[in-house]
């Protein structure tokens, strides 16, 4: 598809390429989607009709089903942490071809749903039933209560006939072999394990005049939302809304993203976002030689993700920025510990504070101590992987595996020879050098941080050389140090593409596709226009097509 | 740091009386001296062993001739069970040199399907090229065949394998749908055994009460499989054949008495630690050998590491990554002195594994008699990704139908296709003729 992708072009100028090499954190772009403007004008013709893209079932993925656990049944136990992990795509946990369910899934599944029926009956039994008393109400009035109106908690939706059939039938046929309680929890443990908890299955509302596409339906599209921005089921105010007509126009659904961005929920997706796009949920596994680095102390994991979530957080919701702070920012948050740990002076207590950093040696979350392990080995920096990061994560191009053929050894620490030297072969090399040209330059550049991720003036006795080169983005050209780098990135419109590219993936659980095309521009040029507010972003993936509608698939019948 | 929480932890613990890093026994177990015991006619089983990265073939090589052969230094540690072995050099993917994916991604995930991997967007160890198998994978196979009445289809343990891409998962159970190894020796507990404690009528009550749940959660995907649409359909789908694997196992119970006695499981450590590796590989081995001794399941696989995992192995001295060391050349004697250390240290292991099996007895022998136990790894030789002369090392009689005591060099271009083949015969299913992708599966390799 591009010069990167083919062999990262050898000799020639990438930038010749223009905005085509596209591409993704540890994926590629299979639907060779374009990542820059450039061509927007030439496609703005194609972009009539409604192009909603595919819209595959989604199942919950851990920490939606922990979270709906939580807001359905006031269950804190977390009972998906026994589920094994999901299977990642393009960088992400939630991508709906993914999620298939094995058999050991299933019987967890069964184990979690019996844990939390029998918690829930046993404190909540009277909530269940909605104030229902069988004694004085009668067992079957409240058999029905518990089905439609607690079951309308658990699909996400009113039940209809088939469903009420199918579980009074349960019910009943619980209550015969056991007792009304039983019958309550094995009912509750049936729902728990439905499709319709497990899955979002949409059915979708007809538009007149329009074959090939459906509207989402409000309920749909209600869990739509609160997936999306809270990682869970809806609350009342949304349910409400769905059926009461209050998310049948772009801008009440607009309004209501407003309304669920001011929820603390909607912090801890975003965070969840920048875990996996930014790689910080490594950060928690990380390992590094205790013999080089005996200051590493596991203790320092939480605190370094803690450093990372606290500037997310500032730029994304304290009006700290633009997401071009995220990159840049001179300063950091820290903590005594933390600050301790990088011998930089700081808060004295456990709180995190905002602290400048020397002139230089920041860039925002680029050049924190989270980042820089996660990219690193264990008992080195790792300026390929630290450009490949670059190269792929914020740029969205790909660069490909080396050949099977390539003995592709990273070379070993050697005290007397710097990392930059140790590294160079790969650039002599012309077998390597059409695609480390691409790596190299912009990961040399983070040499003042270790493979801790501390600051470091000197290595093997030499002073730190950490000029750079960033070829292939639409600004392209040397620099000095992380800081020298951002302010190129910054410039590079590719970079605010690429950020509307994670977001989609990661808002709409899928790969982008030639149908996302206009929906993809047109996200990007409204970030760029909004002044690269993340919160608008958030809320212009609830106005496309890809949100609002989903196509007609013809295939529904039975083989 | 956050600590994997324990969820599920009830028996065992309940057991102990909140004696934190005790042992957990269960002596509570005798309560269930009512269950009938296993049956004496022994069933016969298939376990994977897998490791990453390849070998040193000049020091995995055995010398010799097929009936009487010198072990040489990396499988030294099997020794003690020569007579059980079968050694097999010379069998060489060669469709792992087809397809999508990267030498890893191809090594693994064709390791036991045989097959091209899917076109896809997974990150594998180098980058992205490849998605999952594309197809069964032998272990499944034979469970299929053979695993109808167990109370598990197949068992799959890890030991240290993190992530979830192809590089991370050797059994499939069909195309693009790869099962996921437990690493957590406690989890792995209480699923396999973790409900043995509770009394024979607490287990008719849950069987009944799980026969109708499960009754009406397979109705209910049954229902909405129909009116999906066909990809939705194929996810879903999936999933009530899994939700039925579970229906139909309910009534397999357990008969604990004789060889099958609830391990005791010490103390776990952090299964995401390297550091504990050896301890952790150690006890998801005595788990995988006492779910076969009590007919638990009768496939399992034990994968502990990833493809080419790049960690350590602190506890030999080595710090440098395992696939930094494969990667480098053959001149760098001290690589591959440590890729050998590495690969003798895991015939260690392997050979504790037999030692395990051989330890249980069954009939007149041991439960290692009725067994094909066979190590499996990724590549042959890590720096040039060589995916010809796979070492595989079978052990076990597999109730006799493999000949063991014998190492056999198979020459020429022959497919891992026909060495699986071969295995399916000696696990009783004689009718099988091509295995994996039909174009490379030329015929079989018997073992007999």
């Amino acid at each position: 598809m591009t010069a990167l992708a083919s062999g990262c072009g050898g000799s020639r100028s990438p930038a010749a390429d223009e905005g085509e090499a596209t591409g993704g954190t540890g994926a590629g772009d299979p639907a060779g989607t374009s990542s820059g403007g450039e061509d927007t004008g030439a496609m703005a013709d194609a972009c009539d009709g409604r192009r909603p893209g595919p819209a595959p079932i989604r199942r919950l993925n851990r920490r939606e089903y922990d979270n709906t656990a939580r807001d359905l049944l006031l269950d804190d136990s977390r009972p998906a942490s026994a589920f094994p992990p999901e299977e990642e795509a393009l960088g992400f946990n939630n991508n709906a071809d993914a999620l298939v369910v094995t058999p050991i899934l299933a019987e967890l599944y069964l184990d979690a749903a019996e844990a939390l029926a029998a918690a829930a009956v046993a404190d909540h039994l009277p909530d269940l039933l909605g104030g229902c008393d069988p004694d004085q109400d009668g067992a079957d009035a409240c058999a029905d209560r518990f089905i439609k109106d607690f079951g309308r908690w658990v699909y996400r939706r009113p039940l209809d006939d088939d469903d009420v059939a199918a579980l009074s039938a349960l019910f009943s046929a619980a209550e015969d072999q056991f007792d009304f309680e039983t019958a309550v929890r094995l009912t509750l443990t049936a729902m728990l394990q439905s499709p319709h908890f497990l899955y979002r299955v949409e059915v979708g509302a007809p538009i007149e005049g329009d074959e090939d596409n459906l509207r989402v339906g409000p309920y749909e599209l209600a869990s739509r939302l609160s997936y999306f921005l809270w990682g869970t089921m809806p609350d009342a105010a949304l349910f409400n809304a769905a059926s009461s007509g209050g998310l049948d126009t772009a801008a009440q659904v607009a309004d209501e993203t407003r309304r669920m961005l001011a929820d603390p929920r909607a912090r801890e997706t975003v965070r969840d976002f920048h875990g996996q796009w930014l790689r910080l949920a490594h950060i928690d596994e990380l390992e590094k030689d205790p013999d080089l680095y005996p200051d590493f102390d596991p203790a320092l994991l939480p605190l370094l993700r803690a450093e990372a979530d606290a500037l997310i957080d500032d730029v994304v919701w304290e009006g700290g920025g633009d997401f071009g702070t995220l990159l840049s920012a001179p300063y950091t948050f820290l903590n005594k510990a933390l600050a301790d740990y990088y011998g930089v002076e700081g808060p004295s207590g456990d709180a995190f504070e905002r602290v400048d950093l020397p002139p230089g040696h920041a860039s925002g979350i680029l050049t924190q101590g989270g980042l820089m392990s996660v990219l690193a080995k264990h008992n080195q920096s790792d300026p390929i992987h630290r450009g490949k990061f670059v190269r792929e994560g914020l740029l969205c191009q790909l660069i490909p595996p080396p050949p099977d053929n390539v003995m592709a050894v990273p070379p070993e620490v050697d005290p007397d020879l710097p990392t930059r030297e140790r590294f160079e072969e790969h650039t002599k090399e012309p077998l390597c050098a059409g695609c480390h040209q691409m790596m190299d330059p912009i990961g040399f550049g983070f040499e003042h941080f270790d493979g801790i991720g501390r600051w470091r003036e000197i290595e093997a006795g030499q002073p730190i050389d950490a000029r750079g080169e960033l070829l292939g983005a639409t600004v392209s050209g040397e620099f000095d140090g992380v800081p020298g780098l951002a302010a190129l990135l910054d410039q590079s419109p590719e970079v605010d593409a690429c950020l509307t590219k994670q977001w989609f993936r990661y808002a709409y659980g899928r790969v982008e596709t030639l149908e996302d095309r206009c929906t993809l521009d047109a996200l990007s040029t409204r970030f760029s226009d909004s002044g690269r507010d993340i919160q608008d972003l958030l809320v212009a993936l609830t106005q496309t097509d890809a949100f609002l509608l989903r196509p007609v698939a013809g295939e529904g019948d039975p083989e | 740091m956050i600590t994997r929480p324990l969820l599920h932890r009830r028996t065992v613990l309940r057991g102990l009386g909140g004696l934190g890093g005790a042992c957990i026994a269960l002596p509570l177990l005798e309560a269930m001296g009512a269950w009938d015991s296993p049956s004496p006619g022994a069933p016969r089983r298939f376990v994977v062993f897998w490791t990453p990265n390849g070998t040193i073939l000049d020091h995995w090589l055995p010398t010799g001739s097929e009936d009487d052969f010198t072990l040489s230094r990396i499988l030294k540690p099997l020794e003690e069970h020569h007579s059980d072995l079968l050694v097999v050099s010379g069998v060489d993917e060669l469709s792992a040199y087809q397809g999508p994916g990267d030498a890893h991604q191809k090594g693994t995930g064709q390791g036991l399907t045989c097959t091209e991997l899917q076109e896809g967007d997974f990150p594998g160890a180098d980058g992205l090229s490849a998605g999952w198998g594309d197809g069964i994978s032998v272990d499944q196979a034979i469970a299929d065949a053979i695993a109808e009445d167990t109370r598990f289809r197949s068992l799959e343990f890890g030991v240290h394998v993190y992530g979830a891409n192809v590089g991370s998962r050797i059994s499939y159970r069909g195309p693009a749908q790869p099962i996921p190894p437990e690493n957590d020796p406690k989890a792995a507990f209480d699923r396999i055994f973790g409900d043995l404690d509770v009394d024979p009528a607490e287990q008719m009550r849950r069987l009944a009460e799980r026969e109708l749940v499960l009754g009406a959660v397979s109705e209910d995907y049954d229902r909405l499989v129909k009116r999906a649409s066909a990809d939705d359909r194929q996810k879903l789908q999936a999933h009530l054949d899994a939700v039925r694997d579970l229906q139909m196992r309910l009534g397999s119970g357990v008969g604990v008495g004789g060889a099958c006695q609830v391990p005791e499981l010490g103390v776990v450590s952090d299964p995401d630690s390297v550091a504990n590796i050896p301890a952790n590989g150690l006890l998801q081995m005595d788990l995988l050998a006492m779910a076969l001794a009590c007919d638990l399941t009768r496939v399992a696989s034990i994968m502990w590491m990833n493809s080419a995992t790049n960690k350590p192995y602190p506890w030999l001295d080595i710090t440098e990554g395992h696939h930094e060391l494969a990667h480098r050349g053959d001149e760098d004697l001290d690589a591959r002195e440590k890729l050998t250390q590495i690969n003798v240290w895991y015939a260690e292991q392997f050979a504790y594994l037999i030692g395990k099996l051989k330890s249980i007895p069954e009939g007149e022998g041991t439960l290692l008699d009725n067994t094909v136990l066979i190590w499996v790894n990724e590549h042959q030789k890590g720096n040039v990704h060589d995916r010809h002369s796979i070492p595989y090392v079978i052990a076990g009689g597999g109730g006799g139908s493999i000949k063991t005591g014998r190492w056999l060099d198979v020459p020429g271009d022959v497919p891992h296709n026909n060495l699986m083949v071969g295995l399916m015969h000696a696990m009783g299913l004689e009718e099988v003729t091509s295995f994996g992708n039909p174009a490379y599966s030329t015929g079989s390799i018997e073992l007999g």
